[in-house]
């Protein structure tokens, strides 16, 4: 730890010394080296392949989470991994380098979670060329050359938004059974481009819609066109008894998502409102700070569900502050990245899988199937 | 002189606090010079401002052949026929001189500009006025008189019928003066209309036919040029009668001490190896053509530019001197030859431009003494007459002269020993030149050592107890006052070197 | 809208304008015409609590506009502050929260990594010579890669209010009886005084102001011009560090690779509260309406039900008028 705190100040030198002319960093690669040692299997049993793993990023515990379904699937299957990756996403040359010499060392298999979808398709041409089969995780890689990547093993966003969806409408049904007046239930999306927010987004209004209707409600979904023009028979604003307002930031700032959230969250017939992801989360969260209107149910309050995790979040739901998340399922990924190649080395076939998303709450958080996907 | 062609009557203008033209009239003739005169600050620029749609006027007319016109902007007015050649040369210098002269309007070949045609066209023009410039030359690189040149060239070519001439001699050398004095006469023949403003009393005698006075934003009256005398110019612009005869001998005390000693100074290419002395209570000249280096010795002297080599002594110990910072500690004062860029800080108050290079002497610690630079500031303006509605102001509101005196009251702030006055008199009239003069007397009277960079040759034989001449960058020779003439400076000052 | 009873204002009475501190006034007037325009439109925007978040969002950018107004003033600007906020704030709270240091020493060195930043863009500029634009959009890439190499690439959270460590967050804010009061706004007002001060009434702020209108002539006069131009842009970075822990204490993470744009809010705040591009001219009482201009637009927009797309068109759009309305008043002014 100590180390960490000098590579801090010796950054600051670097920094400094960029304007004497010098650049180059120094201690940088050590932390990746400490944590990239192996977690090799000694008591493989016979026929056992070996296969390396690149991860995002060694730092998080988001990660250290698929490294521990990674473990317990080299403990089941008796191969040995030898996983690496940069320090941070961001590092995209240096994982880039990393899925090179993972190659060289000619695996049975490589698992990959890419940071970024392009700057690895000339490596995974050399593996499909070295005959290395790759499972993508976490992250697919849709333009990966054909037969390189043969399974990809990612989160269904749709069903993860259907699941935030599910638990919210079990703690607000009977309110709205009972309701005389229409109330209104919000989402903030980070944005309405990318595949994941756009996908948990509608994953979430369209599973709403469907349990509201089929209760007999009729449902007007408004806000951002982009989102409410992907709604199938959409209902009217003015007669609706449910209506779910979409809204999006003009940046993705939290004050811009807690702005937005705060705007939903004022209005009177509001009941409930979900953030999507991590930053719009903690945007619902940070207009509470002024507002205090999330509750544990729509008659003390407005019922308030997130995604994904962080410490931010994580003390929000212990606190009872929002009622539960979404959580994707990092443990679930390492296992199954690693038991498709196992399966693949094998010579069964292997295929694509949509991993599970859990919910989570105050109640199931500290369980070991959740806790360890609960990142900080 | 032939018939009327511009006539402005009643013009009145106001701006914030300044009631800046009282019902001015001027008339203009084909053929004719007409001097435009007036001290600092008497409102002949705002009266052609207004003329050239630059100002709008609050009320008068304005009858140009025949017709009431009123121009909205300097375009306009340039399409009429009435053109501005301005104190301030407004060239681009990365520009070749053909672009300068038909900017804003390039001959085109389609809709590629024809660079050829205008070369051409330039060359032309030049030789109508019998002037040698090479029209593909980049502008910053022809000497300030040639800029001049192609200003009036752009003026000619845009067909005028009325030339005004804002200040055109203030930067030129004699040999120069010659010249525009030729293409003005030139102009005259061809029957145009020639405002002339300027401060320079002998040039009027000799170029101009009439001469229009005005004093403090008002008409005072229009008379033959021929008919008057110096004197009635004079005190029709500043109501009183100045004349000071050129000093005839060394008022420098007997054994005064050398309290600057500069010992083969060499800086650039246009500082070459030059020593000189400056006495205490002396008044140093500087005389030489444009272009001789003056300037350059100076700035290095005074840090603004870097020596290359040589040594400077102030009392008689040697000194370093990197930046403008340590001349100014060592008691160095300079007052550049342009104000504007150099001098003074135009978006900031006369209070606050006086006491800028003395603000620890008006401060506790980090903090301003407000009060106490108000008092200096007010007291300058009151030693120098300063006009200006208070220390308050915005010194860009005010007028040059006075700019001038806002610089000078810096340096006095400050009680630097060593003031270096680098043509202190450019651009300010009779009246205000005189008041200059008088202070720097006094000043050298005080103890205060001088040097004067002027390249009006009146002003050095009048100011002078010695003059150093140079010329390309060297020290061409030194004179006492007693034994300098116009004659044996100019020989100095176009000596064949090398 | 709002901004058209203002020009007409701007039309009918100058010298009462003029007296009331020019565009500064036109500016105030636009943030209240503005505020009761949103009002009017919204009763979410009515209440007490939008109000307190209106504050809570305006600290920082406030900070880094008052910080920015200094190199703005000398004629050159500050482009690393958005990405320089982010960066301080995740080193101090990596500090906090990954290596127990208290949080009192993470705030110090967050503003203290701020200063270092500012003098390492005034050393670029004004002793390099670098274009301020050329020098600080390097600085801006430099944080925004430092700052999430350090952290790892993850976003730090700061202790919580209720967390050990989280007194730091009331520095903005504090409850009382159940109210959240918004304290934050005094240390605002409390600092503009101070920088109004120190750009008026002492040699820092005056030799600032006299290198962005005429360097050459400040050099000349023998101020150490390259001191006071440097000491610019370390003011600019001490603020961005204030404005780095504003930022900590009132969002709950801090993001590695978010802040790049927080300068342009800062920097068009002083714009639009009158700073001169060109330097030498402008208020740091000016800057701070200007940033409530841009403040009330990021949250007032959303509250009258406009989407993202339309309030980034209405903020350019309002921009636009308050920048005119300034040149038209100059224009006016020199005569023209």
């Amino acid at each position: 730890m100590k180390k960490k705190v000098l590579a801090v100040l010796l950054g600051g030198c670097m920094v400094a010394g960029l304007v004497a002319g010098c650049g180059s960093g120094g201690g940088s690669n050590s932390s990746s080296g400490d944590g990239g040692s192996s977690s090799d299997d000694s008591s493989s049993g016979g026929g056992s392949y070996h296969f390396e793993v690149v991860v995002k990023s060694f730092q998080s515990t988001y990660w250290q989470a698929a490294i521990q379904g990674i473990d317990a699937a080299v403990e089941e299957l008796g191969v040995t991994v030898n996983t690496t990756g940069p320090n941070a996403e961001s590092d995209i040359a240096d994982q880039v380098n990393m899925l090179n010499n993972a190659i060289s060392q000619s695996p049975d298999g490589i698992a990959l979670a890419a940071n970024d979808q392009s700057a690895v398709l000339d490596s995974l041409q050399d593996a499909l060329d070295a005959e290395i089969p790759v499972v993508c995780f976490d992250t697919g890689v849709p333009d990966a050359p054909e037969g390189s990547v043969i399974a990809t093993i990612a989160t269904d966003n749709e069903s993860a938004g259907a699941v935030a969806a599910e638990n919210m409408y079990e703690v607000i049904k009977d309110y709205i059974a009972n309701a005389t007046e229409p109330v209104r239930i919000g989402e903030v999306n980070q944005d309405a481009t990318s595949a994941n927010i756009s996908g948990r987004g509608m994953g979430f209004i369209n599973k709403m819609k469907e349990l509201l209707e089929a209760d007999g409600k009729t449902v007007a979904v408004i806000g951002n066109q982009f989102y409410v023009d992907q709604v199938e028979n959409n209902g009217d604003e003015g007669s609706a008894d449910v209506i779910i307002e979409v809204a999006v930031p003009a940046q993705t700032t939290v004050e811009l998502s807690a702005t937005e959230a705060s705007n939903i969250m004022n209005k009177e017939d509001t009941i409930a409102i979900f953030g999507s992801n991590q930053v719009t989360a903690e945007g619902v969260l940070t207009a509470n700070q002024n507002l205090s209107v999330l509750a544990s149910t729509p008659d003390e309050g407005i019922v308030g569900v997130g995604f994904d995790a962080g410490a931010t979040l994580k003390a929000a739901i212990a606190d009872g502050t929002l009622i539960g998340a979404v959580t994707q399922a990092p443990v679930d990924q390492g296992n199954l990245a690693i038991h498709a190649l196992y399966d693949y080395c094998e010579g069964e076939t292997v295929e694509d899988i949509a991993t599970d998303s859990y919910w989570y709450d105050a109640e199931n958080m500290e369980e070991a199937d959740i806790a360890p996907n609960l990142y900080d | 002189m032939g018939e009327v062609i511009l006539t402005m009557k009643g013009i009145d203008k106001s701006f914030p606090g300044v009631h800046a033209l009282d019902h001015v009239d001027l008339e203009v003739r084909k053929g004719e010079v007409h001097a435009l005169m007036g001290e600092n600050g008497a409102g002949k620029s705002t009266l052609m401002k207004v003329l050239t749609g630059i100002y709008k006027k609050d009320s008068g007319t304005i009858t140009y052949e025949g017709k009431e016109v009123e121009f909205h902007n300097t375009r306009e007015a340039q399409d009429a026929g009435i053109v501005i050649v301005h104190q301030e040369l407004n060239m681009l210098g990365d520009l070749t001189v053909a672009q300068n002269v038909f900017i804003g309007r390039e001959f085109k070949k389609g809709i590629r500009i024809d660079d050829k045609k205008m070369n051409e066209e330039a060359r032309k023009l030049f030789d109508r006025m019998h002037i040698d410039i090479d029209p593909t030359e980049t502008m910053s690189r022809l000497t300030v008189g040639k800029q001049q040149m192609c200003e009036i060239a752009k003026a000619i070519s845009h067909d005028a019928k009325v030339i005004i001439f804002d200040e055109p001699s203030a930067a030129l050398t004699e040999n120069e003066i010659e010249e525009l004095f030729k293409i003005i006469r030139d102009l005259r023949k061809q029957g145009l209309g020639i405002v002339y403003i300027s401060h320079r009393m002998d040039e009027i005698k000799v170029i101009t036919d009439r001469v229009t006075v005005m004093r403090d934003g008002t008409y005072v009256g229009t008379l033959i040029t021929k008919d008057s005398t110096k004197d009635d110019i004079i005190n029709m612009m500043v109501g009183r009668v100045i004349y000071e005869d050129p000093k005839t001998q060394n008022m420098t005390p007997k054994g005064s001490p050398v309290v600057l000693k500069v010992d083969h100074l060499n800086a650039g290419k246009m500082v070459r190896d030059v020593s000189f002395e400056l006495h205490k209570g002396e008044i140093l000249g500087f005389s030489g053509l444009m272009g001789a280096g003056r300037t350059e010795t100076m700035r290095a002297l005074f840090g603004a530019d870097p020596i290359d080599s040589g040594d400077i002594y102030i009392n008689g110990k040697k000194v370093i001197i990197r930046s403008p910072q340590d001349a100014v500690r060592h008691g160095i004062g300079y007052l550049s030859e342009d104000r504007k860029r150099y001098g003074i800080v135009v978006q900031k108050t006369v209070a606050e431009n006086t006491t800028m290079a003395d603000l620890d002497d008006y401060s506790n610690g980090p903090f301003i003494n407000k009060r106490k630079e108000h008092d200096v500031a007010e007291k300058f303006v009151k030693s120098l007459d300063t006009k200006t509605p208070g220390v308050d102001q915005l010194v860009v509101n005010l007028s040059g002269g006075n700019q001038q005196k806002v610089v000078i009251a810096k340096w006095l702030t400050r009680n630097s020993d060593i003031l270096i006055f680098d043509e202190p008199t450019r651009g300010i009239d009779v009246g205000a030149k005189n008041e200059i003069y008088k202070l720097m007397n006094q000043l050298a009277a005080e103890g205060k050592a001088i040097i004067m960079v002027s390249s009006e040759m009146t002003e050095i034989l009048r100011m002078s107890d010695r003059i150093v001449v140079m010329c390309e960058g060297k020290k061409t020779g030194e004179l006492d006052i007693s034994e300098a003439t116009q004659e044996n400076i100019m020989n100095m000052a176009t000596r064949e070197i090398d | 809208m709002a901004n058209k009873s203002v020009s007409k204002t701007a039309g009918t009475n100058r010298s009462f304008i003029d007296r009331m501190g020019g565009q500064k006034f036109i500016v105030l007037i636009i943030v209240i015409a503005m505020f009761i325009f949103f009002s009017a439109m919204s009763p979410g925007f009515r209440k007490y609590t939008t109000i307190v978040s209106i504050l809570d969002y305006s600290y920082y950018i406030a900070l880094m506009a008052i910080g920015v107004t200094f190199p703005l003033l000398t004629a050159g600007v500050d482009l690393s502050i958005g990405t320089g906020l982010i960066c301080y704030s995740l080193i101090g709270g990596y500090l906090v929260v990954h290596q127990d240091w208290p949080v009192a020493a993470g705030m110090l060195v967050t503003v203290l990594m701020g200063v270092i930043f500012g003098v390492i863009n005034g050393c670029l500029v004004a002793l390099m010579d670098l274009p301020a634009f050329l020098a600080t959009l390097c600085t801006c890439m430099i944080t925004r890669g430092f700052g999430a190499f350090v952290v790892g690439g993850y976003g730090i959270p700061w202790p919580t209010a209720t967390a050990p460590g989280g007194w730091f967050r009331s520095i903005f804010k504090i409850q009382v009886n159940g109210q959240n009061i918004p304290v934050g706004f005094l240390w605002i007002i409390l600092l503009v005084i101070i920088m109004s001060f120190v750009l008026n009434h002492t040699k820092m702020g005056r030799y600032t102001l006299a290198i962005g209108s005429n360097k050459e002539a400040t050099r000349l006069s023998g101020v150490n011009v390259k001191f006071y131009h440097v000491m610019a842009y370390v003011i600019c970075g001490f603020f961005a560090g204030l404005a780095a822990i504003a930022y900590s204490a009132i969002f709950a993470t801090v993001q590695p690779g978010s802040g790049a744009g927080f300068e342009m809010d800062a920097i068009g705040g002083a714009i639009v509260g009158g700073v001169s591009m060109t330097g030498g001219v402008g208020s740091v009482t000016g800057t701070l309406i200007g940033v409530f201009v841009i403040c009330l637009l990021k949250t007032g927009l959303p509250f009258i039900g406009l989407t993202a797309n339309w309030q980034q068109i209405i903020t350019g759009l309002v921009l636009i008028v308050a920048v005119m309305i300034d040149i038209v008043k100059r224009k006016r002014e020199s005569g023209k």
